[in-house]
């Protein structure tokens, strides 16, 4: 119980800032260095000369190798069209589970857990069948529809709804509330993190989808920004890093910018929603 | 709600009867390309299309840009099993037993009918027609083809006393040049190596170069036996890897495709070898003089062909078939095939193309171009069997093992034909 006059930092806590800023590094490196190419000419792609000269060409050449535009009209209505449609299906589906009991409650929900365990890419030639017998090949809807019953987001959200206290929901009940007002009023708003982060999850997910489209859709007014960017990687030609990055940045960067605006709201649903 | 159904239906019945109306006049096609040499080639690709419709009323050809090859065979064939095929696609010549296999697609004879079309079909080179027949029969016609050739650095080569001029001819003088053009830093690094062979990803094509000049086939023409355990084999096997443990002159390990035309044009490496698809690439892009020659020889020449032929899909109309089988014909035409080759670099695929005025015009600025011509003589088919994905990925670990120094030589070759043998023996 001396006293002390001075205190190193633990050698753990040294370690763990060490180890801590070494990750965070290595993961933003690739970043960096799209960010470096992306902004330079191409002979300064493995040369890191300080006074380089910037240029916006590599983005110029980019967005006229396809027409970016209309994929990222395309792209922006299917990820809000499969988020819209996966709250309203997840959240009545996971209320049914959390809250009813109903004969053959649990095989159905083994059923959807069951999803989870099947690889997407498996079904493309069953969900091809079923998009064609639809009459629905080459649309917006088809890349989405295989996605709008996502077993993670209903187990996500039962398991989110069944921690919210009986309290709550009786005294909703004893007030009158219906069925759907309950869910609205109750359930709902205490389960915001979690839409916050599924809708993340699920966002990105399908921002970045790309064989799935590419095999159901067959024109420009249908196809995704994931297929724009795919015409660079032309290995038959060589590699142009500084075009590919620059493509690569402009087609990341709505998702990029999203995330660092809502960036404190997306770490704390992500503590609270328990996905880490 | 009631109004708006009938308006549905109404609206669904118009539609439908204007669908009948206009198949009755004109022929639909479903055409999907893959791309692997940039976004001017899906440009191209459609302003032929344009063309030919426009010359051709009764026809509408929707060119569907359908990602790299893998995803295009992925793309056709789930479309085929999924009901919906499409007619025509460009898929790589080595998937055409896997597209038979499948029964997705028709063989070319079938459409055949004139003495014209028989001229037609004999009017490709050799080497590329390997790969588009078996059994008799064509199933593909060559398109978007391609060979590996040598690329050299002259200043590096005047650099060290050699003449700019003259390229290795042989393995042994790859060797000899090899350990003159290595340059090392002053703190030992090699800061240039002789030569750069790519092994990512798909090592087995440019090692059917070395092997191909080791005088042995990797496979036979049915598809359903390999050799990859021959003596020759190993032999070429050994001296892909000699270059770099026993006479460094390449870096050691898998080495980059996509890096290599890069670590070119920064003078890491004296000369590449690497595929026609990269001559515009270099033509632009590399800060000296360079040559193109021939892969070096050992026992003979010898280069693998590579790349995409058209292919006609069996689940069509037969209005749809006959269509598209002139679709084929003109687009492979000297004139279509000229624009074609000028654009994107890949190698004409029959001789008359290379007399054309565009071509003579081009290959009279652009010499190097004519050098993939010249190796089609001593050109042979790609390796290609059932299962080639399984069979050719065998063999890739194989080679990749024995590059990195994980197994012997001879072990992973005996390795990977006991794997090949045991995919292939249904088809035998």
């Amino acid at each position: 119980m001396s006293a002390t006059h001075f205190r190193w930092p633990g050698f753990d806590t040294v370690l763990n800032a060490f180890a801590m800023w070494f990750l965070a590094f290595m993961w933003a490196l690739p970043l960096l260095y799209a960010i470096w190419t992306a902004f330079h000419p191409a002979a300064y792609e493995t040369n890191f000369v300080w006074n380089a000269p910037l240029t916006l060409d590599n983005f110029a050449k980019a967005w006229a190798a396809a027409p970016f535009a209309r994929y990222f009209l395309n792209t922006f209505m299917l990820v809000t069209m499969i988020l819209i449609c996966q709250f309203v299906l997840c959240t009545l589906a996971a209320f049914a589970f959390a809250r009813f009991t109903f004969p053959g409650r649990g095989i159905l929900f083994a059923l959807v857990l069951l999803q989870l365990l099947v690889m997407p890419d498996i079904l493309i030639v069953e969900n091809y069948k079923t998009i064609r017998s639809l009459e629905l090949v080459d649309t917006i809807l088809a890349i989405g529809l295989p996605y709008f019953a996502s077993g993670f987001g209903i187990f996500l959200l039962r398991q989110t709804f069944m921690s919210v206290p009986r309290e709550l929901d009786d005294a909703a009940r004893v007030e009158g509330t219906s069925f759907l007002g309950l869910l609205w009023k109750v359930y709902i708003p205490l389960a915001k993190p979690t839409y916050l982060a599924y809708g993340l999850v699920s966002v990105s997910h399908h921002w970045n989808n790309f064989l799935w489209p590419l095999i159901i859709t067959n024109s420009v007014e249908t196809r995704p920004v994931t297929v724009g960017l795919s015409v660079f990687a032309a290995i038959d030609a060589g590699l142009e890093w500084s075009v590919i990055n620059a493509a690569t940045l402009m087609t990341s960067g709505p998702l990029l910018i999203a995330f660092l605006l809502f960036q404190r709201q997306f770490v704390q649903s992500f503590m609270r929603a328990g996905i880490r | 709600m009631k109004p708006l159904v009938k308006m549905k239906n109404c609206i669904a019945s118009i539609a439908l009867t204007m669908g009948v109306a206009t198949s009755a006049q004109a022929v639909d096609l479903e055409f999907y390309f893959p791309v692997a040499v940039g976004g001017k080639a899906a440009d191209t690709i459609q302003a032929l299309t344009d063309e030919y419709v426009a010359a051709n009323p009764g026809v509408n050809i929707d060119a569907v840009y359908s990602g790299s090859y893998g995803d295009t065979v992925t793309k056709a064939l789930t479309a085929s099993r999924g009901g919906k095929p499409p007619q025509l696609s460009v898929i790589l010549s080595v998937d055409m037993f896997t597209l038979i296999d499948e029964e997705v697609i028709m063989p070319f004879d079938d459409l055949v009918k004139t003495d014209e079309d028989k001229a037609w079909l004999q009017s490709f080179y050799p080497a590329f027609m390997e790969n588009s027949q078996t059994g008799g029969k064509t199933y593909g016609i060559p398109f978007q083809r391609s060979t590996p050739v040598l690329y050299w650095n002259k200043e590096a080569f005047a650099e060290v006393g050699l003449d700019p001029e003259k390229p290795p001819a042989s393995w042994e003088e790859t060797i000899e040049m090899g350990k003159k053009l290595v340059k090392k830093d002053a703190d030992g690094n090699t800061s240039r190596w002789g030569v750069r062979i790519p092994s990512s990803g798909f090592p087995y094509w440019l090692f059917q170069g070395l092997s191909t000049q080791n005088d042995v086939v990797l496979a036979n023409s049915d598809g359903n036996e390999t050799y990859f355990d021959d003596p020759k084999v190993a032999e070429a096997l050994q001296y892909l890897v000699d270059l770099s443990t026993k006479h460094e002159v390449m870096a050691p390990g898998i080495i980059e495709w996509g890096a290599t035309p890069k670590a070119f044009f920064e003078g890491q490496t004296a000369m590449m070898w690497t595929s026609t698809g990269n001559l515009t690439n270099v033509r632009e892009n590399a800060p000296f003089d360079f040559g193109v020659g021939l892969l070096p020889g050992n026992k003979r020449f010898g280069a693998p062909t590579g790349g995409g032929n058209f292919y006609i899909f069996a689940d069509s109309s037969d209005e749809q078939k006959v269509a598209a089988f002139d679709f084929v014909k003109w687009i492979s035409q000297p004139a279509q095939s000229a624009k074609w080759t000028i654009a994107t670099g890949y190698v004409a695929p029959r001789p008359d193309t290379w007399d054309t005025a565009e071509m003579k015009a081009y290959t009279d600025d652009f010499a190097p171009a004519l050098v993939a011509r010249d190796q089609l003589e001593f050109a042979v088919a790609e390796l290609s069997t059932y299962e080639n994905q399984r069979v050719t990925a065998a063999f890739n670990d194989a080679l990749a093992a024995a590059i990195t120094g994980t197994k012997s030589v001879g072990d992973a070759l005996a390795e990977a034909q006991k794997k090949a043998d045991a995919i292939l023996k249904d088809y035998r």
